[in-house]
């Protein structure tokens, strides 16, 4: 292990203050989108994305994992105070966050949540550090063959866990793959779909895409929607700093269940699109099933805050691991950041594993140290934040918007983006308000050059063959596995998929 | 059997990706082969796939077209894609600096009925990020609008 470069990053952080300040910036925004319900970590990177332009890639990345890493320890807020999820994940959190402060133990509730939060944010940073040395020879080996069926296998995976329909799911995904189409063919130079507009030739903006695809919709509904962003009882229980101390305290006291369900997250977090809401429900289930009164569970038992929470800050640290060494994003939010992380230059893939490993361990330091920072920062603000989640709409709606046009301009200094952002926008406000998710879109387009690019090298050097080499038969087998699962699922359950209608 | 009782919202929706399927699909057909091939092996599938979605739309919307969402939108909806229209022309037209403070009072005192205060710093808002942050911070150039680099040659 390269000691000596894992201890250069983190001294590269701490003796910078300019790296420090974008952390304490970046911690504070990030915990305001996961706080805001209907916002969320995704919006706040894309929203991100103009501030960080012009940024070094080292700063840049730092600031947007910083933001990213703390996402749901602000969601944790709005679940607890007032039963509204911050973010999908933060939603077993409810269980027992909101009857703890129904029973008066709001204070208790939010510093479980923080102290387990921190916690499984350092856990899953020090899960990422002790498993690199395995991943890298395994990440060395993956021929282009297996990078091509790991692309479509990362698309079927996020296709089938982020909607109730698999046909949509995989419609999303390879409409975002044909507009990574978008652009001169890598192998002939000839124009696809480019319509001879120049602005193409370089395909299709992922940033703009993000920004219309989430962003737009996203303002869309809120307009539509009119009001704050949570919609409850504002009789939020009072609390003081000394049941917040009490709470961050519990963590300790459970230390193995937050141990256990840390790492739990940590593995989940590594299979590309099962993080997010699997990791916090699996954790939940685990907590209840690893105790000795159960019965407490869903009355305001710590430790159903506990679980959860570990585990939605442990995942990112796991789902680092594919994103940056695959280029297949973990999660939709670690789809986003990918395209951002593109921008800044870093070029996520095989390749950092080799040449990329300082800006690696500069983000996994990153992603422990704001999960620090943010604990610190709740303990400072904590009797204010429940006031986060009735920012109106109506006030955000114009800011957002004028941050999203700037985005798409600046990513490419294009203003045509803009007008593809409008087109964007629409289609992906109508996706939503018809069920059609989102993220295999983003996951397309960030996956269409690396399938296409691995397919067209596959098939020089093995022909179609390649399909029958001992790694691509694997990632076959899990491809088919993983559909074979969904189906096993739908008819398990004795209701048919959304795509025939059961609703 | 006549159109309008299965035509809703989702139908549309699944008729629109169909058709970019379809016609993504066709005009891969007159690319040399090589820049041919992987546009088609996503986009003869997904077609594939855009035509029994429609076709499940379809019976859905027959079976239980009560229930089914209408296609035309809402003023609410209507009004949204009108202001966003708005942001967009006039940035484009103006550029951020100028046009960006306008839209925000606009939408937050015409649009929205704010406070002529909340407005008003919003807006001074808005260009303190824009003009001061991003151009005079960073020096990043901002893009000027198309009207306004044509006004100034």
């Amino acid at each position: 292990m390269d000691l000596g470069g894992i201890f250069d990053a983190l001294l590269t952080i701490v003796s910078s203050p300019y790296h420090i300040f974008l952390l304490l910036i970046a911690v504070p925004i990030g915990m305001f989108f996961g706080a805001i319900p209907g916002l969320g970590g995704k919006l706040g990177i894309v929203l991100a994305i103009p501030f960080v332009f012009g940024m070094d890639a080292t700063a840049g990345a730092l600031f947007l994992i910083a933001m990213h890493s703390v996402v749901h320890t602000g969601g944790a807020v709005p679940s607890i105070l007032f039963g509204v999820p911050g973010t999908g994940p933060d939603a077993a959190t409810i269980v027992d966050g909101l009857p703890m402060t129904r029973n008066g133990e709001a204070g208790r509730a939010l510093g479980a949540a923080f102290g387990a939060s921190g916690l499984g944010g350092v856990i899953g940073g020090l899960f990422i550090l002790a498993v690199l040395p395995l991943l890298r020879p395994i990440v060395l080996a993956f021929s282009p063959a297996e990078f091509f069926l790991l692309a479509l296998f990362g698309i079927t995976l996020i296709a089938m866990l982020s909607g109730e329909s698999l046909i949509k799911g995989l419609m999303v995904g390879f409409l975002g793959l044909m507009m990574a189409f978008v652009t001169l063919d890598p192998q002939t130079g000839t124009q696809r779909y480019t319509f001879d507009l120049l602005f193409l030739w370089d395909g299709v903006d992922i940033i703009t895409a993000v920004l219309g695809m989430f962003a737009i919709p996203e303002m869309i509904a809120l307009g539509v929607a009119g009001g704050s962003m949570a919609r409850a009882d504002k009789a939020a229980g009072s609390y003081g700093l000394g049941s917040v101390f009490r709470g961050i305290g519990d963590v300790f006291r459970h230390w193995g269940l937050s141990l256990r369900t840390s790492l739990i997250g940590c593995f989940i977090g590594m299979i590309p699109g099962l993080g997010g809401d699997a990791a916090s429900w699996i954790c939940y289930g685990h907590a209840v099933q690893s105790s000795k009164t159960p019965e407490r569970f869903g009355e305001g038992a710590v430790e159903g805050v506990i679980a959860p929470e570990t585990a939605n800050n442990s995942k990112e640290g796991g789902s680092l691991l594919p994103t940056l060494f695959f280029a297949v994003p973990g999660s939709s939010g670690m789809a986003i950041l990918l395209g951002a992380f593109v921008m800044l230059g870093i070029q996520p893939g095989p390749g950092m594993a080799l040449s990329g490993m300082d800006i690696v361990w500069v983000l996994i330091w990153g992603l422990m140290l704001a999960n620090i920072i943010a604990v610190i920062m709740f303990i400072l603000v904590a009797p204010g934040l429940g006031y986060l989640s009735y920012v109106r709409g109506n006030l955000l709606i114009p800011f957002v918007l004028v941050l999203t046009f700037l985005g798409a301009f600046l990513s490419h200094r294009a203003w045509e983006n803009m007008v593809l952002l409008i087109f964007l926008g629409a289609l992906g406000y109508f996706l939503k308000k018809y069920h059609w998710p989102r993220p295999p879109f983003v996951i397309g387009l960030i996956l269409g050059p690396i399938a296409e690019d691995s397919f067209h090298k596959s098939m020089s050097l093995w022909g179609p063959a390649f399909l029958l080499r001992p790694g691509a038969l694997i990632m076959i087998g899990l491809i088919v596995l993983s559909i074979a699962y969904y189906i096993w699922g739908v008819v398990k359950n004795k209701k048919k998929p959304e795509w025939q209608h059961a609703d | 059997m006549r159109i309008d009782a299965i035509w809703n919202g989702r139908v549309a929706t699944a008729l629109a990706m169909l058709l970019i399927f379809l016609s993504m699909s066709l005009l891969a057909l007159g690319f040399p082969e090589k820049a041919r091939l992987m546009p088609l092996l996503v986009g003869v599938p997904g077609t594939l796939l855009g035509l029994i979605q429609l076709v499940s739309e379809i019976r859905h919307a027959r079976q239980e077209s009560a229930d089914d969402p209408d296609i035309r939108l809402t003023s609410a909806e209507r009004s949204m894609f009108v202001w966003i229209f708005l942001f967009f022309v006039g940035v484009l037209g103006f550029g951020f600096s100028y046009a960006a403070p306008v839209l925000v009072f606009s939408f937050l005192y015409v649009g929205r009925k704010e406070s002529l205060k909340i407005a008003v710093i919003s807006a001074a808002a808005t260009w303190a990020v824009l003009f001061g942050f991003f151009e005079k911070g960073f020096e990043i150039p901002l893009f000027p609008g198309l009207i306004v680099e044509w006004l100034l040659g």
